[in-house]
Formats: structure tokens, sequence, C-alpha cells
């Protein structure tokens, strides 16, 4: 295993639909109207319904474990919300390596929209099995 | 109603643990979440993938008291930290806390941010995850 610093990993992209949506809120158990009914999120002002913060921060979960596999364990993930997403745009997954110290490794990870924008950011370590 | 009293009446709560949940981690339910991620990997048959935790017990809440002020709730952030592997078969207990609450302007005018923390134990009476939720009322 040769990791550097500024190495991208796989990206991934997913294309989330309204039925992925539904599937991701039983799922979670997370019930919030603005993720299935559309006439109730237009009704608070937004586009229509919006991808579950959560489930953006699962595609980046699965992001850093198809690449890191059994090669070591996640210690930490983090994500931050910056942009809302909707269904039926794809959702470009990316990530690359910002530290290398010994087995510890750090990661920074985020998910683009269509346009580029990174409309969620964050970081994940894990450490290298030995 | 005003930020101001909202968070006033919130601030009161912090540090205040709210009752106790627990869960097994069942298999079908392992399934169905890493069906609805979309990610096939086998290993999560077994084990709880990265965000699994936040099916049996939710990151954020959203507090009646806060609903006095704006339109809707959004998800701020999350951030995870891992100390055992959850497994398929376990009992995991989740205490959730309020740890913060503030208000923040922006260009789209003033958000109150509510933030979470929940720390997540098995069976054997071992910490497994902490995590910490951001909740955001606009």
């Amino acid at each position: 295993m040769n990791l550097k610093v500024g190495d991208e990993i796989p990206e991934l992209v997913k294309h989330p639909t309204t039925r992925q949506l539904v599937q991701y809120a039983g799922a979670q158990g997370d019930f919030y109207e603005i993720h299935y009914d559309q006439d109730y999120a237009r009704s608070i002002g937004l586009p229509g319904v919006i991808l579950h913060g959560l489930l953006k921060a699962g595609f980046l979960g699965q992001l850093v474990t198809d690449w890191l596999g059994d090669r070591g364990t996640l210690k930490t993930f983090e994500v931050s919300y910056r942009g809302l997403d909707v269904p039926g745009k794809p959702y470009r997954c990316r990530g690359k390596i910002t530290k290398v110290d010994g087995r510890q490794v750090e990661l920074e990870v985020w998910g683009e929209d269509e346009g580029g924008q990174r409309t969620t950011v964050g970081s994940a370590t894990v450490e290298m099995a030995s | 109603m005003a930020v101001a009293s909202v968070l006033e009446r919130l601030k009161v709560r912090i540090g205040v643990d709210r009752p106790a949940t627990s869960a097994t981690v069942e298999a079908g339910h392992l399934k169905r979440f890493a069906e609805a991620i979309g990610d096939p990997n086998p290993r999560w048959l077994e084990e709880a993938p990265p965000t699994f935790l936040v099916a049996l017990a939710p990151a954020s809440y959203h507090v009646p008291e806060a609903e006095e002020f704006g339109k809707g709730w959004l998800n701020g952030g999350n951030r995870f930290e891992y100390l055992e592997p959850v497994r398929v078969g376990d009992q995991i207990t989740a205490t959730t806390k309020l740890a913060d609450a503030y208000e923040k302007s922006g260009s789209s005018g003033t958000l109150l941010f509510i933030i979470f923390e929940t720390e997540f134990k098995n069976q054997h009476g071992r910490r497994v995850a902490r995590l910490r939720g951001t909740a955001i009322r606009r």
C-alpha cells in the first residue's frame, strides 16, 4: 500500500430517485415530509423534495468503505451539508488523502451536484492495518 | 416567535439527557438500510455500515419548542466516531443530550442551530460510537 497526500480515491456516482428517498426514509425511520411530499416541501420554500442529508452521508460512507475495504478501520467520519440536492440528478462522491501519519490516514470527502458545486463536505480518518 | 425567546427555552435544556432508547441490530434492518443507500457490499449483511446508527436513534430531534421559530428543519451536519464495530444481534442503547443551541445570521436571515450528542453502548456496556448532529431551524 502506497498512500500519498493529494491522491484521489475512486469516485462514486449515485443516481438518487424519489423512490430511493422513500426507501431511505423507511430504512432510517426519518419521515420528515420534505423528503417525499412535494407540496409540503414547496410550502416551506424548498424547490421540491430534497435528499436526506444522511442519505448523502451514506453515499460518502460507501465511497470511503469501498476504497478502504479490509485494509483498515474507519475511526471518524464527519459531514456538513452546504446545499440542497434533489432526486433525478446525479450525485458525484469524491475524496482525496490529506494526511498520512504512520498508519493514520485522513481524507477529505465531498459530494458534488450536477454543476460541480460541493453540496456536502466532510472528512474521514482511518487506521490502516499493520 | 422571536429567536431569542426560543433560544432561552432551549438553553435550559443543554446537558440534559433524553430518555435512553434501546434496539437490537436486526439482519433485515441492516439489509434494508444498505439497499436504501444502494451499497451492495456483502459486509453489511453482518456489520453496520458507517451511518447505520442513525436508524437506531436519531442524530437530531425536531424539538417542538424550536418549531415556534422559522418554517422548517434542515440537517446541518453529522459527525461519527467509531470505537467498536456494531454487528447483527448487538443490543445498542443510545443516550442523547442537547449539547448546544445558538443563532446565526446570514444572507438568508436568522438560523437557529441545535446540537445533539449521542452515545451508543452495546450489550456489554462498552461504548461503540459517538454521534454529533446539528439540526437547523430556518
